[in-house]
């Protein structure tokens, strides 16, 4: 183990451990009104008329009127209204605001109004959307000719569903004006991206907006964007009301309405020509809901990584994000990336079977390694260690031998085996970073010579605080509890980027790295100093053309092999899992334990997806699963104790070699839970999430 | 306004719920979930005599109000119902939640309250002014629906001492902890030198009411081993005639496949 | 007018009877220990113990605990069985985002005082009913055994 992957106690863990971390909703301030969001009930609709019952004296209804600024939450685009303007367009679009001193009677108010709705027609079925909000595409090779040359060209189609990020603390906002600024806290990812958003709803210069992220309950990308609609929509009120207004979604309001893992439907097309694969050709749709909020690169990323791990010389991929008057989806722990790999996984596995392979013997044949050229046509420019990590899952499972051994089952208990191998792109796509987040970070030397590290990303229970503390303190040379880290507050923080894409660490932990190293250098004892640094793109990068798709989409990989062991009960159709696997690469763990922690929290978020995370619309356009009796996670008893491994593969550009680790282990469970399920049934499956009702449909003989 | 009771006794709980509008309130679990702001509790968490566990020369006796965590502690309640009533949530609801609430709610998927059908327990029900016995059927009317009167309480439930030991108990959530079942069954079969002496069967959560069907187990009580195999099919197939899964988010061809598979199975185990 | 022991201290709430003791323990005696994560007792972050025993206080009616005894995070914090499993968690760093933690240090005290020395079965039931998106539970495992095992004579 390296050095700096020695565990230390964490930053955070005293406050939060005795209960003394202040969450949003643990704030309480003089003169505080609460406030509730009264939401769409139809999923598409002209508003045309709204009633309201009186309001109590200090009651308040705030809505698109009420907003100073412009209506939109700027995001990617700016179609996202602030509240509704004449149409609603998927149930839970935010109508208006309730709020007042007392929350019994807010809610009470908020009961007797009447919304008017002329109903319209919603599409809910992304396959008969008739708005394409995005549509991209790329090639490379020449996919017409391997597909006019094949022997065989294999086409199949596979679904991805909803995922809800289910973080245990709810979104919550907590607004208040003072002295001509307005100051927004609350449960969030990305302090700069919430900021904007409220100056331009409020019409307020920048400066006179303020955000600070208060301890986050988690946020898994469930907090990258759909924050900066609540602070806008409490901000607005809190301006109205001259008050403070905290905001505190419901359990159920925030399943059914805030942001989701889009659901996705993906055709591969696979010339094989002389036993080799020789093209695929790809078309991936991705609900995007109602607005475009993050799906541009949501499918940017999925694209990316249509053709997984494999080298393929003739590809086409083309991808669309689609309208659907449904919860407008968004950020969540992977990115886009799951949906393609499940697909990409599960299409190899059937070639195998049609070639007459064990798909792990397929798939060796084509796995890419360093020097290949990628998808987009950039480069693998380091290790990739996928073969040493198959080998290393392969003696930990004995994989091979029970893969034959779990073929044509026919007892009670079927046993069966997957693996899946996958990559996660580090940071932003393409020149995002570059271009668009142009990161800084601060650290600053106070005079007692203790040091305060200055960025804006946020500890969202990933360890940030002390990952980030472990690495100034120890390029400087200095213990921890000389590096100070408060949760970010846009006064007095520089924009160091968003929370988001795996590249907190790598990216913003390599600046903080940099400035230490100069702080070091320049280190006067007893003098205050401030340490600024840039973002620099490394200089081995093949820039990268988003019109064009082309070039280095990342700078380099994070990779992993996941193994999943399960038994179907025939009788109850139910599986149990048996054991699960995952072996990570990130490059160099900043804090192992820490990195031990995400790898299995992903992990078992990717096996909740793959087997019982079920979530869907109804012919209203309702989602029904909207508490976690009804919305499934895994409890404590519903896997074994997750086997991880980390190997070291450290990353030249990044800090002590760390590289992204964050969404990695969410990536590739699915495609390892369902290779498993085809194993202990004889099928081919092409759906996640592979229910038991899924499995007794196999079982009775239909396929699903 | 008193909007709570906390009698010490049952008979202080009976008068206050002779003369006022009360919603008894034992464990809370159910209740709390939705609660009425307007709801006035009866409190019988900790009336002592609903929860005492005893046995006289027939019966176990549960007090209403005992939690089912009392019910996986004590000594006399009987293997299955400890069975079933350990697969309930998580510890923290089966420290609140009682077989009472669990009973008058009038849930078909109320995981204790199949143990009750199928072991063909009754029901002791109290008011200020005296008491009956009923055996389950008569309690349960229909979907969350039973003929508990306004002024009475459950006061406890007697199972029969014997006959229990060799049973079959299968919950099918759609996870392994904080489960609502989708599909419960409980099979208890007793037999004497090759001759079956009871058979009690009942489903849980597949449709409005529990399934016991006693005429259906009779084709097989009183038969030899042997007579029972030669039963089997039309056993079955009469059992398919009556498993009608209500309409719900879990289909029904799922649920209808999970109960004769148990059913199926519940035999075969009995070498039938 | 209900009286019942807060953390070792007798208090009298002037809420209603049929008020959750989650929203109570919350406003009217600010104790911000005890989390809302679902309201519908399918999350534990709100669990409390409760004479003795672990509960999720969204489902407790304050009428209910007359003369009761409450203990939140805030309470147990004092107590030496605490410092173990501070020290046992912070070994494996379980703790993430942190806000399960309250209730899952509770669920462990309570399988702990009626079982000092589980298996990884017990404990895994044992915190069945806290559910925890951030960390797989394995590390919440491993913390519970570690207590256990370093915690001797303390349970």
């Amino acid at each position: 183990m390296e050095a700096i992957s020695k565990p230390v106690k964490k930053k955070d863990h005293d406050s939060k451990l005795s209960g003394r971390a202040l969450y949003v909703d643990d704030h309480v301030l003089e003169g505080m009104l609460l406030g509730r969001l009264l939401h769409s009930a139809k999923a598409k609709a002209r508003i045309t008329r709204i009633i309201l019952p009186e309001l109590p004296e200090g009651y308040y209804v705030v809505d698109k009127n009420d907003v100073p600024g412009i209506n939109q939450v700027h995001i990617v685009q700016d179609d996202t209204p602030i509240y509704v303007e004449d149409t609603v367009e998927y149930v839970g679009d935010p109508i208006l605001m309730v709020v007042g001193p007392e929350l019994k009677e807010v809610e009470r108010i908020l009961n007797e109004i009447v919304v008017v709705y002329e109903e319209l027609v919603p599409v809910l079925d992304m396959l008969k959307s008739d708005t394409v909000f995005f549509n991209y595409n790329y090639a490379k090779g020449d996919i017409r000719k391997a597909l006019k040359e094949a022997d065989r060209v294999f086409i199949e189609t596979f679904q991805t569903g909803y995922q809800e990020q289910a973080y245990l603390e709810t979104q919550g906002m907590l607004a208040y004006p003072h002295a001509g600024r307005m100051t927004v806290r609350g449960s969030l990812q990305c302090p700069y991206y919430v900021h904007g958003a409220v100056a331009k709803a409020l019409g307020y210069e920048e400066k006179d907006v303020q955000i600070i992220q208060d301890v986050t309950g988690g946020g898994f990308g469930g907090k990258e964007a759909f924050p900066s609609i609540l602070a806008c929509q409490t901000a607005v009120v809190a301006k109205k009301a001259n008050k403070p207004v905290k905001v505190i979604f419901e359990r159920r309001e925030d399943m059914e309405f805030t942001s989701k893992r889009h659901p996705s439907i993906c055709t591969y097309k696979v010339a094989v020509k002389d036993g080799e694969i020789t093209g695929m050709d790809i078309d991936v749709l991705f609900n995007s809901g109602a607005y475009t909020t993050l799906s541009p690169v949501v499918l940017q990323r999925g694209m990316i990584c249509a053709n997984g791990v494999y080298r393929l010389d003739n590809l086409r991929v083309v991808g669309r994000a689609v309208k659907t008057n449904t919860v407008p989806c968004g950020a969540h722990r992977g990115f886009g990336a799951p949906q393609t790999f499940f697909a990409v996984e599960m299409m190899m596995n059937h070639l195998a079977k049609e070639m007459g392979l064990d798909s792990l013997e397929l798939k060796q044949k084509y796995m890419v390694k360093q020097g290949d050229s990628t998808s987009t046509g950039g480069k693998y420019h380091f290790h990739v260690p996928l073969p040493e990590m198959i080998e290393q899952i392969e003696e930990l499972t004995n994989y091979r031998e029970k893969r034959r051994q779990y073929r044509n089952q026919t007892g009670r208990y079927r046993k069966g085996i997957g693996m899946s191998r996958f990559f996660h792109g580090c940071g932003f796509t393409g020149s995002g970073e570059r271009d668009i987040i142009k990161a800084v970070v601060r650290i600053r030397k106070n005079p007692d010579d203790t040091v305060e590290i200055l960025a804006s990303n946020s500890d969202i229970g990933q360890g940030l605080k002390t990952t980030f503390s472990k690495i100034v303190a120890d390029t400087l040379g200095i213990s921890l509890d000389r590096v100070l880290i408060e949760n970010p507050d846009t006064d007095r923080v520089p924009d160091s980027g968003p929370t988001v894409a795996s590249r907190s660490l790598m990216t913003v932990g390599g600046l903080l790295k940099r400035a230490a190293d100069r702080l070091k250098q320049e280190w006067q004892a007893g003098e205050e100093q401030v340490i600024e640094e840039h973002f620099v793109e490394p200089d081995f990068v093949i820039p990268f053309s988003i019109v064009e798709f082309k070039g280095d989409a990342y700078p380099t990989y994070s990779w992993s092999v996941n193994a999943i062991e399960v038994e179907v009960d025939t009788l109850t159709a139910t599986t149990k899992i048996l054991g699960a696997w995952g072996t990570f690469d990130v490059g160099v763990p900043v804090d192992m334990n820490i990195i031990l922690g995400q790898m299995e929290g992903g992990f078992l978020q990717g096996i909740g997806y793959a087997s019982m995370e079920e979530m869907n619309c109804n012919e209203q356009g309702m989602i029904r699963n909207n508490s976690f009796s009804d919305y499934i996670i895994p409890t404590a008893l519903d896997v074994p104790n997750l086997v991880t491994k980390i190997i070291n593969n450290p990353y030249t550009h990044g800090p002590y070699g760390a590289k992204g680790a964050g969404e990695l282990p969410l990536v590739g469970a699915a495609p390892a839970y369902v290779e498993a399920m085809e194993n202990a049934l004889g099928v081919n499956l092409n759906k996640a999430p592979f229910t038991p009702e899924d499995t007794m449909r196999v079982l009775l003989g239909g396929l699903n | 306004m008193v909007n709570g009771y906390h009698p010490e006794l049952l008979q202080e709980a009976l008068a206050i719920r002779a003369q006022e509008a009360v919603t008894p309130y034992a464990g809370g679990t159910d209740l709390m979930i939705k609660p009425d702001e307007k709801a006035r509790y009866l409190f019988l968490n900790k009336v002592s005599e609903l929860k005492k566990i005893t046995e006289d020369a027939d019966y176990i006796r549960l007090g209403a109000a005992c939690t089912f965590t009392d019910i996986q502690e004590s000594e006399l309640a009987p293997e299955i119902l400890k069975e079933a009533v350990s697969q309930i949530a998580a510890p923290a609801i089966r420290n609140l939640g009682t077989v009472g609430g669990n009973i008058c709610n009038g849930s078909p998927k109320a995981d204790s309250a199949l143990i009750f059908w199928a072991t063909d327990s009754k029901l002791r029900l109290v008011n200020s002014r005296g008491e009956r016995v009923i055996p389950m059927s008569e309690f349960y009317l229909g979907r969350n629906e039973t003929s508990l009167q306004a002024d009475e309480l459950l006061a406890e439930i007697l199972m029969p001492k014997t006959g229990l030991s060799h049973y079959y108990y299968k919950k099918v959530g759609v996870r392994n902890a904080l489960a609502i079942s989708r599909v419960s069954f409980a099979g208890i079969l007793g037999a004497e030198s090759g001759r079956i002496v009871n058979c009690q069967t009942a489903f849980g959560a597949v449709s409005e009411v529990v399934i016991r069907r006693p005429d259906l187990d009779a084709m097989l009580s009183g038969k030899t081993i042997e007579e029972a195999k030669a039963s089997k099919e039309d056993y079955l197939r009469a059992y398919d005639q009556v498993i009608l899964p209500i309409k719900g988010r879990i289909s029904a061809e799922y649920r209808k496949a999970v109960c004769m598979n148990l059913l199926r199975d519940f035999l075969d185990s009995n070498g039938i | 007018m209900v009286k019942f022991m807060l953390n070792g201290q007798e208090v009298v709430s002037k809420s209603q009877a049929n008020q959750r003791l989650l929203d109570v323990l919350r406003h009217e005696f600010r104790i911000t220990g005890v989390k809302c994560g679902c309201k519908e007792g399918e999350c534990g972050a709100c669990s409390v113990i409760l004479d003795g025993k672990l509960v999720n206080s969204c489902l407790v009616a304050l009428g209910s605990i007359e003369g009761s005894t409450v203990t939140t995070i805030e309470g147990y914090r004092e107590t030496e069985r605490y410092a173990a499993l501070d020290k046992a968690y912070a070994s494996v760093s379980a703790v993430q985002c942190g806000f399960c933690i309250p209730g899952m240090i509770l669920a462990s005290e309570c399988i702990l005082a009626k079982n000092p020395n589980p298996t990884e079965a017990e404990i895994r039931a044992g915190i069945s009913g806290n559910l925890c998106r951030c960390t797989g539970y394995n590390a919440i495992v491993k913390a519970i055994s570690i207590a256990a095992e370093e915690g001797k004579g303390l349970w």
